[in-house]
């Protein structure tokens, strides 16, 4: 399929309008990139007759902002850099084919996307036209201005690659509905979303996919665009759970004079193979109340960082020997929990450092004051020698051995204290 | 003296009448004592229960063990807490399957009370161990009704010396014991003060955890903790 690029040359837009420009042109294409710092450019390929034909395209885009008061020229070509040139410097604005050739060659050369200091050159010599460069071997052009020229002649007229990188990456699944008239109820919006919802899980169920990441592009009728991402712990393509998920983002969603498009993009997916569904099967649970939409829901609501699960971690240290990772992530298979040890319930972190009195030297103490607050110790177990692994020896933010000890006090209270480098310090309360 | 047959209808007459049995027919059993003086013959799942402690280390362990039994191996356990100070392998002795434990930590008040609502409304969590501090009669209500729906019970947990997180089903404070001598640090001994349960009578017993049972120790005259009641309410 022939390749189908729109340049826009918008000269008085300041760079940090144009980042949100890009956004909005998200709406013709899913190939959208900032070009240079005062245009964009969008790969166009089997788009544009989503809004009747090219001409059509082109006028949708100059009429929309134009009535945002941007100043913008878009021209439509086969490359990059023939949409470029004609955006900038011509005065044909489709062109296609053998027709390229004949719109560049009265261009200046400056539409051939060159360093300031080639054009001078070219300049100089008297080269003032594209059809003038074009007509002089390659090599004596490689030989005077090295590889630039030639490369970016390729690249005007289809002989060379000319890769375009999208500001993000484009979705697999996408589906997408351009309303005749503004929709600002959340209701309405709910609608649509499901609609959309309805067309992706579809296509991904035909894939054995389901998505762990959606994004709804939601654009305003006065060119601003509002997104809500979601995240799931598991790959998924329940429509109502999905659509729970997104309902606590739309409440949030302002539409000031309303929304004209909207679009889903799965930005990432993952296998999810379908399910046997059990005739004889009790009590089925419904989707919406299992657990793992639970921890999306939960995710969702606090961030995933903050819905956790327990995993072990090689070290004999208290504190490095746990770690709490995203129950979103894959949990590590064959992991096993340490044999029976006896640890605090609560730990504290860093170790607290108190004051102990100990009636023989090396022995184990007899009191000790957290705070002002003095408690005599009735009975204790000990010393666990613990120490950190050999590797850590010289990482001074790990302490050194550290002999812990299990106290009961006077009222039956149990802690969990340890003894470093001639000073006590209290880590944790036992049950 | 035997049964007198006319008594025995009588208080099963009653007994239909009342909430218990129909509300509270599932329960999970404490220790044997504890089960016989709960009125529901176990501590009843699918509702709430507040458990009381000045360190928080001893209810974290009691409402695990509980937790451990209802979950059994293969039922999910959410802890909700606003902190990360909690130490997860502390609780391995009590039986609780770590894989199965999901850790939700919610720092505003607000959205911790809402996780711990909408976890409570999953019938696929066995039962939620949350760190709450204080709830209204409209909160707690909620919850109870969400446990009641799912079936999950619900652990809420706290420090406060008078003040009470919520109005559950039963309210217990747990306070350290002293070991006997020779005793090993490992085995917990806890005062467990049953300062209300619904339809019941307060109780106090002074319990050790063995490893996979709860032996009641010491059971004592529950007039004490009614008069702990007392004071607790008037303080």
């Amino acid at each position: 399929m022939a390749r189908c690029f729109l340049s826009l040359f918008c000269p008085s837009v300041a760079s940090e309008h144009l980042t949100r420009l890009v956004e909005w042109c998200d709406r013709y294409s899913p190939l959208v990139s900032q070009d240079g710092c005062d245009g964009i450019v969008l790969d166009i390929t089997g788009c544009a007759h989503l809004f009747g034909g090219e001409g059509d395209l082109l006028l949708d885009i100059r009429r929309r902002l134009h009535r945002m008061n941007i100043e913008a020229h878009a021209a439509i070509a086969d490359t990059w850099g023939a949409a470029w040139a004609l955006a900038r410097y011509g005065n044909k604005f489709i062109v296609h084919g053998e027709n390229t050739v004949a719109a560049l060659d009265p261009l200046p050369v400056e539409a051939l996307r060159l360093p300031s200091e080639i054009v001078l050159e070219l300049r100089r010599l008297g080269l003032l036209h594209v059809a003038a460069v074009r007509k002089i071997p390659r090599s004596s052009l490689t030989a005077r201005f090295g590889s630039t020229l030639v490369w970016r002649l390729d690249q005007a007229f289809h002989k060379a690659e000319d890769p375009l990188t999208p500001w993000r990456p484009p979705a697999a699944y996408r589906a997408s509905r351009i309303l005749a008239e503004a929709i600002s109820t959340t209701g309405s919006v709910e609608y649509v979303l499901r609609n959309l919802l309805q067309e992706v899980c579809v296509k991904l169920e035909k894939d054995h996919l389901g998505s762990r990441r959606m994004d709804l592009a939601c654009y305003r009728v006065d060119g601003t665009v509002d997104r809500c991402e979601i995240r799931t712990s598991k790959p998924n393509r329940t429509i109502s759970h999905l659509q729970r998920l997104f309902s606590s983002r739309l409440e949030k969603l302002w539409a000031a004079f309303g929304f004209e498009t909207f679009t889903l993009s799965v930005l990432n997916s993952e296998a999810l193979n379908a399910e046997q569904l059990s005739l004889i099967e009790t009590n089925p649970v419904r989707d919406e109340e299992s657990f793992d939409a639970l921890i999306d829901r939960l995710g969702m609501k606090l961030g995933f960082q903050e819905v956790n699960r327990v995993r072990i971690c090689e070290s004999l240290l208290p504190e490095y020997s746990v770690e709490f990772r995203p129950a979103s992530e894959p949990i590590a298979a064959g992991a096993k929990w340490p044999d029976y040890r006896i640890r605090p319930i609560r730990l504290i972190d860093p170790p607290m450092r108190i004051e102990v009195s100990i009636l023989i030297p090396g022995g184990s103490p007899v009191q000790f004051f957290v705070g002002r607050r003095q408690h005599r110790i009735v009975r204790s177990e000990g010393p666990e020698r613990l120490s950190p692994e050999w590797w850590w020896r010289d990482n001074k933010s790990r302490w050194g051995v550290r002999d812990y000890y299990r106290i009961e006090d006077e009222q039956g209270l149990r802690f969990w204290i340890f003894h470093h480098a001639g000073q006590w310090f209290l880590h944790g309360h036992l049950p | 003296m035997p049964p007198n047959p006319v008594i025995e209808t009588l208080r099963q007459r009653i007994n239909c009448l009342e909430e218990v049995q129909r509300r509270f027919s599932r329960t999970v059993s404490v220790s044997n004592e504890i089960d016989r003086w709960l009125p529901y013959g176990g501590l009843p799942t699918g509702s709430i229960h507040e458990v009381k402690d000045a360190s928080l280390a001893s209810a974290i362990a009691f409402s695990a063990i509980l937790s451990a039994r209802i979950a059994g191996d293969e039922g999910n356990i959410l802890y909700i807490a606003p902190d990360r100070s909690h130490y997860p392998l502390g609780l391995l002795p009590y039986g609780i399957n770590l894989d199965r434990v999901v850790y939700v930590f919610a720092k505003r008040p607000r959205s911790l009370v809402e996780t711990v609502l909408e976890a409570l409304r999953c019938p696929q969590v066995s039962s939620v161990l949350a760190l709450v501090d204080h709830l209204d009669l409209t909160g707690s209500r909620k919850l109870q009704l969400a446990a009641e729906a799912s079936g999950t019970t619900g652990f809420l947990l706290g420090n406060a010396k008078d003040t009470f997180i919520a109005a559950p089903i039963t309210r217990w404070k747990i306070s350290a014991a002293r070991g006997r001598a020779g005793q090993s640090l490992a085995q917990p001994v806890w005062a467990l003060d049953l300062l209300y349960s619904r339809s019941g009578r307060p109780g106090r017993w002074t319990v050790e955890w063995s490893g996979k049972e709860l032996y009641t120790v010491l059971m004592r005259p529950a007039q004490q903790s009614q008069q702990a009641e007392r004071e607790a309410l008037a303080g």
